[in-house]
């Protein structure tokens, strides 16, 4: 298991554009940008809808389930902050409610070596502050892709 | 096919010291690199009319310094002060491959004659990605507060899906990794020189971020290489037997900022650039004789030999097996020991290799009777340029 009490994550600063984003997540619901006219959603937030030119774009809610789209573990120190972590997962998730959306976090309460390409997960959340939390992952109970 | 092709060529072609550390500041370096190609062409300095580059210092946390740290067309003017000078650029996006891709055009467009491309590379002091700082601003707001520091792991990410969905097999990369450096071995400018490397160093070496090891990252150096080009008319005329640049290629689509991981992405860039290449050439990956592609992170030569459509998806592992990549093999690949041999350059020297092997120049290890040279002067989805030079115009 990665010791995370020692990683000094930097803390997020939002935008007027991702301000939505980082109160959801503070809510515990987390509600991801989408497009008003084609419906894609997208993340990291972008300023137009790069799926259809749309300018109309509002954050919505997204459930929690989703899968390991793609991940790396880390061992190499060279980011102080997170030297006392290593080795650590750091992972991208696709969230069954948002395809193409991907979304960064960790792979919490599990070892690092049960991160792997498609397993399912849902998301949880790690407060930072009295102004940040931020989405997380650990390993959903059940696993239909097995 | 382009009504341009072969009409522009690389000529000369100069190389600095390259060095783990700054003994001599990075202008220097740029500047011994630029003389060197000017020479190599049996040009005088006085008959350089055109300066493009790519300046960019990819370490983060460092200060960009000019003369130190990066080397701007700015700093170039100042030290060449050149009497003919009628045109510069320094590019933003496409890194190296985009300043000689505008050379061409300059060229092309008649407002320069002999221009000098340069890609000179710091190596700061400390930690190459320094990220000191207690928060993450723009794009890095999503990314940093989970670890990605980097672009290693960014890259890193990408070729865990791809090994994973293709049931691959990260061990085949030492083949990539062994046989680069034993053509770096022919390759005196590169940083490994003399320095061989066996399977069982790349698989005992240690895990940088999985699944990258030591072995697939370029190391960080202090250099600078340099090219001289000019139209084809005039190239013949000089010393060295040109390359003619038979078409080349821009990547068409890009990741928005801060999302990481999609393989989908590099597929479209490659394939969007190479495509460019392989109509305004009119050849195809099956013409191909010998093969420069971009290897900052190993996993690069996958992604690139895949979208370039040298392979299948999934099959590049396998593809550089079996004596295929060998000086001798069915398609030599990154005969100069790429950047994982010769250091942290950027696709500059990936170009100048591409030119050498079309024009016969590539010494000890020439791809015997080579004409189809292709480049992939960087990773596909990042900056994404791809070129084919030819030693028989046509």
């Amino acid at each position: 298991m990665s010791d995370w009490s020692q990683a000094k994550r930097p803390i997020p600063v939002p935008d007027q554009w991702t301000q939505p984003f980082w109160d959801s997540a503070k809510r515990e619901a987390l509600k991801l940008q989408r497009c008003q006219d084609c419906g894609h959603f997208q993340h990291p937030p972008y300023p137009t809808c790069v799926n259809c030119m749309s300018i109309d774009m509002k954050f919505e809610p997204v459930g929690g389930a989703g899968h390991i789209y793609a991940y790396t573990i880390m061992y190499h120190d060279g980011d102080k902050r997170f030297a006392g972590a290593i080795p650590y997962a750091s992972i991208i998730v696709e969230l069954d409610d948002a395809p193409g959306a991907l979304m960064a976090g960790n792979l919490l309460d599990a070892p690092y070596t049960e991160a792997k390409v498609g397993r399912r997960v849902e998301m949880i959340f790690e407060r930072l502050n009295d102004d940040i939390t931020l989405p997380q992952f650990r390993l959903a109970d059940t696993d239909p892709t097995e | 096919m382009w009504e341009n092709r072969c009409k522009v060529a690389i000529s000369g072609v100069g190389y600095s010291t390259v060095s783990r550390s700054a003994d001599i500041p990075l202008a220097a370096h740029a500047l011994e690199a630029v003389k060197g190609a000017v020479a190599d062409s049996g040009l005088e300095m006085s008959d350089i009319d055109g300066l493009s580059t790519y300046p960019e210092l990819p370490a983060t946390g460092h200060a960009e310094v000019d003369g130190i740290s990066v080397v701007s067309v700015n700093c170039m003017m100042a030290m060449l002060k050149l009497p003919n000078l009628t045109w510069h650029i320094q590019v933003g996006t496409a890194n190296i491959g985009g300043a000689v891709q505008q050379a061409t055009n300059a060229l092309l467009a008649g407002v320069c004659k002999y221009v000098v491309v340069w890609r000179a590379m710091h190596n700061p002091k400390g930690t190459y990605q320094n990220l000191p700082g207690a928060h993450a601003h723009g794009a890095a707001q999503f990314t940093a507060p989970f670890g990605f520091g980097g672009p290693g792991q960014g890259m890193a990410v990408a070729y865990t899906r791809w090994l994973e969905r293709h049931n691959q097999d990260r061990e085949k990369m030492a083949t990539l990794a062994v046989t680069q450096r034993r053509h770096t071995q022919h390759n005196p400018h590169a940083y490994f020189h003399g320095t061989p490397l066996t399977k069982e160093d790349y698989l005992a070496s240690r895990m940088v971020a999985y699944p990258f090891c030591l072995f697939d990252c370029d190391i960080p150096v202090q250099g600078a290489v340099a090219v001289v080009m000019t139209l084809a008319d005039r190239a013949e005329d000089l010393k060295p037997k040109p390359a003619y640049l038979a078409g080349y290629g821009q990547r068409l689509h890009f990741e928005t900022a801060g999302r990481i991981g999609s393989l989908s992405s590099y597929m479209e860039g490659g394939s969007s650039s190479s495509q460019l290449t392989w109509e305004r050439s009119g050849f195809s990956p099956k013409d191909v004789d010998v093969a420069q592609i971009y290897d900052g992170f190993s996993a690069s030569v996958i992604y690139g030999l895949e979208s370039y459509g040298f392979c299948g998806e999934g099959e590049a592992l396998d593809f550089i097996q079996d004596g295929r990549m060998e000086l001798d093999g069915e398609l030599p690949l990154n005969t100069f020991g790429g950047s994982l041999g010769t250091g942290r350059i950027h696709g500059l020297w990936h170009i100048i290799e591409g030119a050498l092997q079309a024009s016969g120049r590539a010494g000890s290890r020439q791809v015997k009777n080579a004409n189809v040279s292709f480049v992939g002067a960087s990773a596909p989805i990042v900056t994404g340029t791809t070129f084919i030079f030819v030693g028989d115009p046509y």
